[in-house]
């Protein structure tokens, strides 16, 4: 995880074990923007495995997520065979291999090496479908009804991610381990910004940090910033060649880290934001200059 | 490395705690606890604790839940040390206040005519409790001369109600709600107490809840059956796609109707905030009625123009505006106004929603009227903002809930939980 850049604390390398080690799907919530997919992602790196990724939206079903069958080469089979003696063959080649769609789900539990799946967004997906699911983490198997129940050639570590925009069931959560994600603290924040980001001047780094750290705590900002916002706001600031984040910096580039009307009209009610609106009175800005 | 049978002993007693605290802890988390433990043996509390959590607790209220009784349960070597002292100290304390409370509760030097329960209720209470509770039987004291059954009947009650005000703070308190996570504990805290610059954090709540709500319903109703009715023209051109075979057959959806939801709102004093947040939610909701109505009720009622709805500044202006603000409840009143009303607003595909604490001048006419509404309504179903413990205490309430579906909503948990239940309904 260092060598493919991820900041983690101990917490996580723990449940990541855990999970492991039980075989367990892996279950991880918490706001968009923090980092859940991306653990995904670095898990196959450090593991050396394939991602196999399934993206759950409204209305995914077996056909998008599991597997379909080719019917265009059915027919096209069925014409060619139609002159052939063997009539009890062709129905029996039709729902073979050679005519089996492989997606995400199918192609992870057959591949040889063992790989990462990750099934991102499963609040997404509809309640159907999450049951669909629970065969495949309970039991590593699937079940097509033409050709019988396939079960994993080598067991993949799946790792499930949802933003909790519906609660998931009991059924499911039962099945896996779970990891929370929340906002990062100072420290970890800076550490993820001078990770992603070397180039960026290391004091407007912490400053941007304890901005963004403000914002998260305050009670009038409705869509607390992400990492994701963090980064695009520090990068922006750079490429614009600022070097310290003042007010006046802050109210042009605020758009990068508050999404909504509500947020923006609300930060110029908050005071002690960013150095030089403090009056110099404080003691945790960042570092700035007061002299 | 321990014994693994004493792990597979203490992590089945720590199960059966969980699932008293409403974990769903069964045998397959206590199988994974017992190979992490015998993993990672009990040396680092903090490892372990991470580690067991990621078994047990499957969601961010679980972990809440896990912690506090993972703490509990597996106490550190100094946190024994502490609670060691903590117990000495309050067994000595309890000790001198026993001995106090001997002196204390006394009449004419006799002991006076107490339960040992309610003495050691009085060995236990913070000390300005006790205060008070002397202040009060030294100022009817001279009363005991002239009649002794009057003044003890009169430290009984007092006794009674000093113990239900001291529940009842405790209860409001919502023990542990302010360590949890803030858009957690929001959610468990009484809609009454919140500050003012909470609203817009419960507003965000309830608008989050919610949409999570009308997506569950809109995605159950798009996979709610069909009907029996082939849908040719789908079928036909889903046939296209394999050259005109029909494959799959496509059936036209059942047609959803949707009811009518009358919403009654007590808007008097106390319960404002209540009904604000309450309307609030149940307007986000666009999948649970077709059509709605609003009425406004205190010793009168007004019915509630839309646009008032929008947001809860004008709400506030509009109820203060229409004369029904700070003023008495009279349901009864209300109810046979809104069953008179013509055309009728109640009817058989109708579900009335009340949203009152049940406290009201001329109870039997309220009930009376209750019980007629029902006859006209489909359905009813009531919104209590009291906690469902202190029914019981309101004859009003335990009138109500008789007749009708009673719902307790003074947190926005149950109010979700009443939504979804109205939703569903």
């Amino acid at each position: 995880m260092d060598q493919a850049g991820y900041i983690y604390d101990d917490t996580l390398a723990t449940v990541l074990a855990v999970s492991l080690e039980l075989g367990r799907p892996l279950l991880i919530e918490g706001a968009a923007g923090v980092g859940k997919t991306e653990i995904a992602k670095v898990m196959a790196s450090a593991l050396g495995r394939e991602l196999v990724r399934l993206q759950c939206y409204e209305g995914l079903d077996e056909s998008k997520a599991l597997y379909e069958w080719n019917y265009q080469k059915q027919l096209l089979s069925i014409q060619l065979r139609m002159q052939s003696q063997d009539s009890h063959q062709l129905p029996r080649d039709l729902f073979s291999d050679e005519f089996l769609l492989e997606r995400p789900l199918l192609k992870s539990i057959r591949s040889e090496k063992p790989v990462v799946l990750l099934i991102d967004e499963i609040d997404k997906a509809d309640e159907e479908f999450e049951a669909f699911l629970l065969e495949l983490l309970s039991d590593m198997q699937v079940t097509i009804p033409e050709s019988g129940t396939i079960k994993a050639k080598s067991v993949p570590f799946v790792v499930l991610t949802s933003n909790r925009a519906r609660p998931l069931s009991e059924a499911l959560r039962r099945r896996c381990a779970y990891l929370y994600i929340p906002y990062p603290d100072l420290d970890k924040e800076l550490a993820i910004l001078r990770t992603k980001l070397p180039h960026v001047d290391d004091r407007l780094s912490a400053q941007v940090a304890l901005a963004v750290q403000k914002l998260r705590s305050s009670d009038v900002i409705l869509k607390k910033p992400s990492i994701a916002e963090s980064l695009d706001w520090a990068a922006a600031l750079d490429a614009l060649g600022i070097a310290e984040l003042t007010p006046d910096a802050l109210r042009s580039t605020a758009g990068f880290v508050l999404k909504n009307e509500e947020d923006l009209a609300a930060l110029d009610t908050m005071e002690d934001l960013v150095p030089g609106s403090c009056g110099g009175s404080c003691s945790h800005c960042g570092g700035h200059d007061h002299g | 490395m321990a014994d693994p049978r004493v792990y597979g002993a203490k992590l089945s007693a720590f199960s059966r705690m969980l699932r008293l605290e409403g974990l769903a802890a069964g045998p397959r988390e206590t199988e994974d606890a017992c190979r992490i433990l015998i993993r990672l043996g009990l040396e680092d509390r903090d490892l372990v604790k991470t580690a067991l959590r990621t078994v047990y607790a499957k969601s961010l209220e679980e972990q809440g839940i896990f912690d506090r009784v993972f703490d509990g349960f597996f106490l550190s070597e100094e946190a024994m040390r502490q609670l060691a002292r903590e117990q000495a100290e309050n067994d000595r304390r309890l000790e001198e206040n026993r001995r106090q409370a001997q002196q204390d509760l006394t009449l004419n030097g006799q002991p006076m005519n107490l339960s040992d329960t309610q003495r050691e209720v009085y060995a236990t209470m913070p000390e300005e409790m006790r205060e008070k509770l002397r202040s009060f039987m030294d100022r009817y004291r001279q009363n005991a001369e002239r009649n002794q059954d009057l003044y003890n009947n009169f430290i009984h009650s007092v006794f009674q109600k000093t113990l239900m005000e001291q529940q009842i703070k405790m209860e409001d308190a919502a023990v542990g709600c302010a360590s949890m996570d803030p858009e957690v504990g929001i959610l468990y805290r009484d809609i009454s107490q919140f500050q003012d610059h909470e609203i817009p954090k419960a507003i965000d709540t309830i608008q989050k809840i919610a949409r999570q709500i009308n997506s569950e319903l809109s995605a159950k109703r798009k996979n709610r059956g069909r009907s029996e009715k082939l849908d040719f023209r789908r079928t036909i051109r889903k046939a296209l796609e394999t050259g005109g075979t029909f494959h799959r057959l496509r059936y036209r959806k059942k047609r959803q109707r949707k009811k009518h939801l009358v919403l009654l709102c007590d808007v008097s004093g106390s319960m404002v905030q209540f009904s604000e947040f309450a309307l609030r939610f149940i307007q986000s909701l666009n999948n649970t009625s077709d059509s709605s109505r609003v009425f406004l009720f205190s010793e009168d009622m007004v019915e509630a123009d839309p646009f008032s709805l929008q947001n809860m500044d004008l709400f506030r202006t509009y109820v203060k505006e229409s004369g029904i603000y700070g003023r008495g409840t009279d349901l009864g009143s209300a109810l046979e106004a809104l069953c008179a009303l013509r055309p009728a607003v109640l009817g058989e595909s109708t579900t009335l929603l009340i949203l009152s604490d049940t406290k009201t001048v001329d109870q039997p006419r309220a009930i009376r009227a209750l019980a007629q509404a029902k006859h006209l309504a489909g359905q009813i179903l009531w919104l209590n903002p009291i906690p469902e413990n202190r029914w019981e205490y309101l004859k009003s309430a335990k009138g109500i809930s008789s007749i009708c579906t009673m719902l307790s909503c003074n947190t926005l948990h149950a109010l979700t939980a009443a939504c979804k239940r109205l939703a569903k309904m």
